[in-house]
C-alpha cells in the first residue's frame, strides 16, 4: 500500500475516531498522560467471561476518551478498532508487536492490520510517544489484572 | 539586524528541502561563527584542567575560566565577581538554591511565594523542598491577559514567607514582570527574592536586578552561548552561608578523614571539574550579544513580535496569549489555532522548515489556568526576518487544509 493510501487511513480515523468515549461501570480503567505536552487518554475495559480467567478474559468492549493530537487520537482508534473481542493478553501482546515495530522499524510477518499505517510516524521520534499512549493505557489495564498489587 | 544571520552557520541548512526557520528559540538559541570557534579554539589550543596545575597551560585555563567569571559579572552588572557561580543552566542555579540555602532554613508551616507562570524549573525545586518539610507553596495570580496581579502578590508577601521564586520574563506569554515594583515589594516586606532570568538575559536590559535581588539564575545556551553552561548570581552574603551542596574536588579548604572544611565562595559551590570550555565560549557569546547591544536587539525582536501579534491578530481562529501590547512583552508569542492539536500545527509547519514548540512549554501549571493542555509557540532572536514571520504565519494555512 502507498504511503498516501496510509495517511488517508490516519485521517479517517483521526477525523472519525472509533470506539471513542467511556464506558460506565468499566471493569477496567487507565488514565495516562504524555509528559511532552499534557495530553490525557482515558482507557475503559468492560470484560466478558469470569474473573478466574484472569487476562484471558475477553475484551466485550473497550473504548477510549481521548484529549490530544491527531496522531493519539487515530493510533487510539485503530486500537479500538483492533481489539474488541480480542483476550486482554492477546490484545496487550499486540501493543508489545506495536513497540517493537516502533522500535526497529521493522514490520513482523504479517502485520495486524493497524500497524502499517502507524509505521510512518517513527519518521518523527518525537510522536512515537503519541502514538503509544493508547497501547500504555492498555498495559496498564492488563497489569491491573495480571498483577492487582501494582494497580495504580 | 539583517547582517547577524551570516554568523550562524546552522541558518544555512535546509530542513525537509526548505530553509530552516528557527522560532524555538526560547527553548535554546543558535550559536554564532565567534562562539563556535571559541569552544574549538579553547578545546584546541589551551585546554588543561583549571586551579589544580603549576604548569602554564593550567594556569591559562584557570584565567580563562575566570575571565569568563568576571564578563559575567560585568554583563549583569554586578561588581564583585564571586558573586557569579557557575552552574549546568538555570534548572540547576534553582535547585542549588533550594537544596543549599532555602533547606536548612524551611520550617513545617513555612510559606514560599511562586506565580502562576513560572517554569516547571522554578517550581518543582521548591515543591520538593516544601514537601520535605512541610510547607506551602503559594501561587501570585496573573490576569487574563496574562500579567502578574500586583495586589495578590502583595497579599502573600505580607504574610513574610521564606522565599519569593519569580520569573523576569514568561517563556509562555512573553510577559516582562515588573521586576522594579516586585524588588521594591519584597524589600518592604523583608522576603528574599529568586529571579529566574533564562527568558530575559541578553534579550531585555536587566537594569540592576542581579545587585537587588537575593538571587538570579540563566542560561548560557539561550543566551547565543553552548549548553551545559549557567550561572547562578547570588548577593555575597547569601551565597556565604550556604553549605557545599555537592561535595568534591575544587571545592574544599583542607580535607580531613572524618570532617573537612570548605573553600570559599564562589569555589565551594562548584565541585568537580567545571564546563571549562562552556564557559569561555559562554564569555565569547556575552562579547557577541555585547557587540549587537542589548538595547538594539530588544528593539529588533520588539518589531518582530508586534508583527506576529499583527498578523495572528488577522487571523480569525487563532487566539494568542499574553500581553497584546508588543512592548509588554519579549518575542515570545503562543497561541492555539482552533480545532487543531499543537503537536500537529508544529508538525506541518516543520514539513516547510519552520521550527516551532508545541506542548506545554513546562508550564502546566500556567496552561492550567489559561484553560489549554497546550500551545504552539514561536519565539524570536536577533536573527529571525520579519519574512520569517510572515512564513510561519501563512503556514498555517497549510495546517487548516490538512486538518479540517
Amino acid at each position: 500500500m502507498s504511503e498516501s493510501l496510509y495517511r488517508d487511513i490516519l485521517k479517517d480515523h483521526m477525523h472519525h475516531q472509533r470506539f471513542a468515549g467511556r464506558l460506565e461501570p468499566a471493569d477496567l480503567k487507565a488514565v495516562v498522560h504524555n509528559p511532552l505536552c499534557g495530553d490525557e487518554l482515558e482507557l475503559t475495559i468492560v470484560l466478558g467471561g469470569d474473573p478466574s480467567e484472569g487476562a484471558q478474559r475477553p475484551i466485550q468492549e473497550a473504548r477510549n476518551q481521548v484529549r490530544a493530537c491527531s496522531i493519539c487520537v487515530a493510533s487510539a482508534s485503530l486500537m479500538g478498532e483492533n481489539i474488541q473481542g480480542l483476550s486482554l493478553e492477546e490484545a496487550n501482546n499486540l501493543g508489545t508487536t506495536f513497540r517493537e515495530a516502533m522500535e526497529t522499524g521493522e514490520l513482523p510477518d504479517s502485520p495486524p492490520e493497524f500497524l502499517p499505517p502507524l509505521m510512518a510516524i517513527r519518521k518523527h521520534k518525537s510522536r512515537i510517544r503519541c502514538a503509544a499512549l493508547a497501547w500504555n493505557a492498555l498495559e496498564e489495564c492488563t497489569q491491573q489484572v495480571t498483577n492487582p498489587k501494582s494497580e495504580g | 539586524m539583517l547582517e547577524a544571520r551570516s554568523d550562524f552557520p546552522i541558518l544555512k541548512r535546509l530542513i525537509h528541502g526548505h530553509p530552516l526557520v528557527f522560532l524555538d528559540n526560547a527553548a535554546t538559541t543558535q550559536k554564532p561563527q565567534p562562539v563556535l570557534n571559541a569552544l574549538l579554539e579553547f578545546l584546541t589550543h589551551s585546554n588543561a584542567n583549571i586551579h589544580r596545575g603549576v604548569y602554564q597551560l593550567s594556569e591559562d585555563a584557570s584565567d580563562a575560566y575566570e575571565m569568563a567569571r568576571q564578563a559575567v559579572a560585568d554583563f549583569i552588572g554586578v561588581k564583585d565577581s564571586r558573586r557569579v557561580v557557575f552552574t549546568r543552566g538555570t534548572t540547576e542555579s534553582i535547585n542549588l538554591v533550594a537544596q543549599s540555602w532555602l533547606r536548612p532554613r524551611l520550617q513545617a508551616g513555612d510559606r514560599i511565594v511562586l506565580t502562576e507562570m513560572e517554569h516547571h524549573s522554578n517550581q518543582i525545586p521548591w515543591q520538593l523542598v516544601a514537601q520535605e518539610r512541610q510547607a506551602e507553596l503559594d501561587y501570585v495570580s496573573i490576569t487574563d491577559s496574562g500579567e502578574l496581579e500586583l495586589n495578590h502578590l502583595e497579599q502573600l508577601l505580607a504574610q513574610r514567607p521564606r522565599l519569593l521564586a519569580v520569573t523576569a520574563v514568561s517563556n509562555v506569554l512573553g510577559t516582562i514582570n515588573p521586576l522594579e515594583t516586585i524588588l521594591d515589594l519584597a524589600q518592604r516586606y523583608e522576603v528574599p527574592v529568586m529571579v529566574d532570568a533564562a527568558q530575559a538575559v541578553g534579550r531585555i536590559p536587566l537594569e540592576d536586578w542581579a545587585e537587588r535581588c537575593d538571587f538570579l539564575a540563566f542560561s548560557g545556551h539561550k543566551l547565543y552561548g553552548p549548553t551545559g553552561i549557567g550561572v547562578l548570581c547570588g548577593r555575597f552574603q547569601r551565597l556565604d552561608e550556604m553549605s557545599p551542596w555537592q561535595g568534591g574536588g575544587g571545592m574544599i579548604a583542607k580535607v580531613g578523614r572524618q570532617s573537612s572544611s570548605w573553600a570559599a565562595i564562589p569555589a565551594r559551590l562548584e565541585a568537580g571539574t567545571p564546563p571549562i570550555a562552556e564557559a569561555v565560549a559562554l564569555k565569547s557569546a556575552i562579547e557577541y550579544v555585547q557587540q549587537w547591544g542589548v538595547s538594539q536587539i530588544r528593539q529588533h525582536e520588539q518589531e518582530l513580535v508586534a508583527h506576529a501579534l499583527n498578523r495572528l491578530a488577522e487571523e480569525p481562529d487563532v487566539t494568542v496569549y499574553g500581553p497584546s501590547q508588543a512592548a509588554k512583552r519579549t518575542g515570545v508569542v503562543s497561541f492555539d489555532l482552533e480545532g487543531v492539536h499543537p503537536h500537529d500545527v508544529a508538525q506541518i509547519l516543520d514539513e516547510t522548515g519552520i521550527a516551532v514548540r508545541a506542548g506545554h512549554h513546562c508550564t502546566q501549571v500556567l496552561h492550567e489556568r489559561l484553560g489549554v493542555r497546550a500551545t504552539v509557540r514561536l519565539s524570536i532572536a536577533l536573527y529571525n526576518t520579519l519574512e520569517e514571520i510572515d512564513s510561519a504565519v501563512s503556514a498555517l494555512a497549510n495546517v487548516r487544509k490538512v486538518f479540517s
